[in-house]
């Protein structure tokens, strides 16, 4: 059993957790939920032992701790299993697996990964490299490698990202047969509601650093949902516009296109785009969106075909050029590739706007505080931006003339209240005429937000969904691989 | 850092200082150096009559020419550390465009040699550039490597094709006309022609880097070079330009050297001034306002240690290894300040 007792961790003068107790009990699985910087992550990295915190106590089994190393945490049987897999990636599986590990021969080492595998229903190769294992099986490793360290207590921060439904459904399966036969305590760390639904035994909720609820089955939506956000829950959420019924002249034609990005390439692509539509892409990490919208951006090369922007021909994909003809790409690490940490709001504006002279003053007004509710002094600078008045930024930051704009994953790190007012301001875009295309790792989001969904595997365009058909079964199923004229038949 | 108040800076400042006096006497004792009056003579020596000032204000010249150039690829995150073999190809270069002129010539002639040299530092600054930008070598390599290059080419024309008639010696090529010489201030030896230039670029570089979108952009290339690309700043053409306005600034301290101080070419033409400009760019934290104080400083101890021989008996590289630990005090002190700042945060 282990205890938390008054749990406070300050970041300055943030307040990542905020006197935080709560029970963890063998057998049972637990869903921690909140919305992004609520504290999960900081709570769950103190049991970890990778985090100190400010004050208060760990009890783990009657001992009584300040703080835990990851040593410690190790001994004391707790294991977390991070968002991004902590592995290397050019090693093979048998290495990854013992380190960390008491000194083995490479034969223990892998007749104890298929004992395990066997136990738990996974099959690894121990010489493959980890780097061509797909996310799930590389979370599953991790795994293997956790409980073969003795790990009882196994914490899982946002595993579902990145991984197809299916895998998401043999994981969760794993996970109550930990708990149910062997015992172990489960603590899933997430922000998707059906997923805590789905497995919890309990649900803690969280937000702002403080433990607002503990919840037991049955569960009441409506009471999770207004813990987790307050009074943000409220608002609504527009809904896509219509599209114009008359076809008109489209946005994007791709005749033939051949994209190549720096790890792969993607040929034979051929879509149409109207003014106003929204576009989802959907598709493990790797499978070839990132790529799409890099390529027609014109941040990656086109060796070959052409497309045709409002009728214009493009046969190369010059970026500064399609940035002129209205085609803006807004990456997702938006720190990292969007903006300059260190210049302040204003300059930004100065630089996203060439063509405007002397004072920016009023128009700075009108562009960020006015349209988006970015309240900052216009010399605070990008770093200091919370993640949702930098995503503020990086839109008021595209111009009203923008034509096709291209997003990846336009809600990273925002809050609901933020997500939603992104959305609303993305749509009210389309309805004007813009044509938007966007991919998610969170493909609920993908489906909520498209007129279309353009599904990506094996670095190929897969298929392009529409209607009915934008659905979780069958979007995930063609995630991972299965055909679209397949399922077509086995439905009929 | 820059937001503390002017009191708090100065008394950091101090305690440097502190710092770096109690490491000279460290140093300075087992060599059998008075470690007190080794620093008085140092400076005694430097600002004791108006002539020795003259020779402070001629390091001072080319030493703040190349520290204000080398602001401007720092603001774009480069290290122009082959600022030393630009300062070398423009005293070459200028040497090039007087060698018609051996009649002498008039203000023209310079002005021409003035231009060469910008010219020519300019061009060895876009090598290391070009290197950078599309060979992906760091400037710190292939500006190093250029430098021993500049170096080489020197010695090769003065003991080759420029090497004077009859004897080839270290002491340099064929002296100029007198009236090539750049106009002397009064009777001292520093040009104003050189102070005007220094002057002036400081000016420059205040005026490109605060006051010009030229100078937003390329901070903003140097703050993230991915963003600049999705803001179309055209990276790689303002990289190259921010490396050659700098050769440029130190082309016009090799021709400096050259018109105004030695009238010749020479080995050491540069005086080692580029790696000092380095050294006065890195304690000015690339401030540009304390850029032409610390460059007194250097001068002051340069000229300073040319009478540690003649009154003491020591070396003269005893100077430069005070230099060495007052460099290194400040940022002892400096990262003191950055962990106690820290400290107190994190608590």
């Amino acid at each position: 059993m282990i205890v938390l007792n008054d749990i406070h961790k300050h970041y300055g003068r943030v307040r990542a957790n905020d006197g935080i107790s709560l029970t963890l009990e063998p057998g049972r699985i637990y869903a921690l939920v909140g919305e992004n910087g609520a504290g999960k992550s900081t709570l769950m990295r103190i049991l970890a032992g990778h985090t100190r915190p400010t004050s208060g106590q760990l009890t783990l089994n009657g001992e009584t701790l300040s703080h835990l190393t990851p040593a410690l945490a190790r001994e004391k049987g707790v294991g977390m299993l991070y968002q991004d897999p902590l592995d290397f990636p050019a090693m093979p599986v048998w290495e990854n697996f013992q380190l960390g590990a008491p000194k083995r021969s490479k034969r223990e080492v892998v007749d104890i990964i298929g004992e395990l595998s066997y136990r738990l229903d996974a099959c690894f190769l121990p010489d493959e490299p980890v780097s061509s294992l797909t996310v799930g099986e590389r979370q599953l490793l991790e795994l293997l490698r956790l409980l073969d360290l003795g790990a009882t207590t196994l914490i899982l921060d946002e595993p579902t990202t990145g991984i197809t439904p299916e895998q998401k459904q043999d994981l969760f399966d794993l996970l109550m047969k930990l708990a149910r036969e062997e015992g172990h305590t489960i603590v899933l760390v997430t922000h998707k509601l059906s997923e805590a639904f789905e497995m919890a035994d309990s649900i803690f909720i969280m937000r702002q650093g403080a433990l607002v609820g503990t919840l037991t089955p049955p569960y009441d939506e409506k009471e999770l949902v207004s813990l987790m956000f307050g009074e943000a829950a409220d608002g609504e959420v527009e809904p896509l516009p219509e599209l114009p019924a008359d076809a008109g002249k489209p946005r994007l034609a791709m005749h033939d296109v051949l994209f190549a990005g720096p790890k792969y390439s993607m040929g034979g692509l051929n879509f149409t785009a109207r003014p106003g539509e929204c576009i989802g892409l959907a598709g493990l990490d790797g499978s070839g969106q990132e790529l799409f919208l890099r390529g027609l951006c014109g941040l990656d090369r086109m060796p070959g075909g052409s497309f045709d922007l409002d009728g214009v021909n493009h046969a190369s994909n010059n970026f500064a050029g399609l940035r002129k003809a209205g085609v803006q790409f807004v990456p997702a690490d938006r720190l990292a590739l969007a903006l300059f940490p260190g210049l302040n709001l204003m300059e930004h504006i100065t630089l996203a706007f060439p063509d405007r002279h002397g004072d920016l003053t009023e128009f700075y007004h009108s562009q960020c505080v006015d349209k988006f509710n970015l309240q900052a002094h216009p010399d605070t600078h990008a770093v200091e931006l919370s993640g949702g008045n930098q995503q503020r930024l990086l839109l008021s930051l595209i111009p009203d003339e923008t034509k096709l704009l291209l997003m990846e994953h336009p809600t990273r790190g925002l809050d609901a209240g933020s997500a939603r007012q992104v959305w609303n301001h993305l749509k009210r875009r389309c309805a004007e005429g813009a044509t938007l295309i966007f991919f998610s790792p969170d493909l609920e989001e993908v489906l909520e937000h498209s007129h279309r969904v353009i599904v990506f595997y094996d670095r190929a365009m897969a298929a392009v969904v529409e209607g009915e058909d934008i659905s979780m079964e069958v979007v995930g199923a063609l995630m991972a691989g299965k055909r679209y004229d397949e399922l077509k038949e086995a439905e009929a | 850092m820059n937001r503390e108040s002017l009191l708090t800076q100065t008394g950091w400042l101090i305690l440097a200082l502190l710092l770096a006096l109690a490491l000279t006497v460290i140093v300075a004792l087992p060599t059998g150096a008075p470690p007190f009056e080794t620093i008085y003579v140092l400076f005694q020596g430097s600002l004791s009559s108006w002539s020795k000032v003259g020779r402070v204000l001629a390091g001072w010249v080319p030493l703040t020419l190349c520290s204000a150039g080398l602001l401007i690829p720092f603001t774009a995150r480069l290290w122009n550390i082959g600022v030393e073999g630009q300062v070398i190809m423009g005293a070459i270069f200028c040497t090039a465009a007087l060698r018609p002129f051996d009649d002498g010539g008039s203000a023209g002639v310079i002005a021409l040699a003035l231009a060469a040299s910008a010219a020519g530092g300019a061009f060895w600054a876009l090598l290391a550039g070009l290197l950078r930008v599309f060979g992906r070598v760091h400037e710190i390599f292939s500006g190093l490597g250029l430098n021993f290059v500049a170096l080489g080419v020197t010695l090769w024309l003065i003991f080759g094709p420029w090497k004077r008639p009859g004897v080839a010696s270290m002491s340099g090529t064929e002296p100029l006309d007198i009236s090539l010489w750049l106009p002397r201030l009064a009777n001292m030896s520093v040009s104003w022609v050189g102070l005007a230039l220094a002057v002036a670029a400081l000016a420059l570089v205040y005026i490109l880097l605060h006051r010009t979108k030229w100078g937003l952009k390329l901070r903003a290339v140097g703050e993230n070079p991915k963003a600049a690309t999705l803001f179309s700043l055209g990276p790689r053409r303002r990289l190259l330009q921010a490396f050659m306005f700098c050769g440029g600034l130190a082309g016009l301290a090799g021709a400096v050297q050259v018109l105004g101080v030695y009238h010749r070419l020479l080995p050491n033409i540069s005086s080692g001034y580029g790696y000092t400009a380095l050294l006065v760019s890195m304690m000015a934290s690339f401030r540009l306002s304390l850029v032409p104080f610390i460059c007194l400083f250097f001068a002051i101890l340069n000229v300073g240690s040319i009478q540690l021989p003649l009154q003491l008996g020591l070396d003269s590289s005893l100077s430069g290894v005070i230099q060495g630990i007052m460099v290194l005090s400040l940022f002892i002190v400096q990262g003191l300040r950055l962990w106690l700042k820290q400290r107190k945060e994190a608590d």
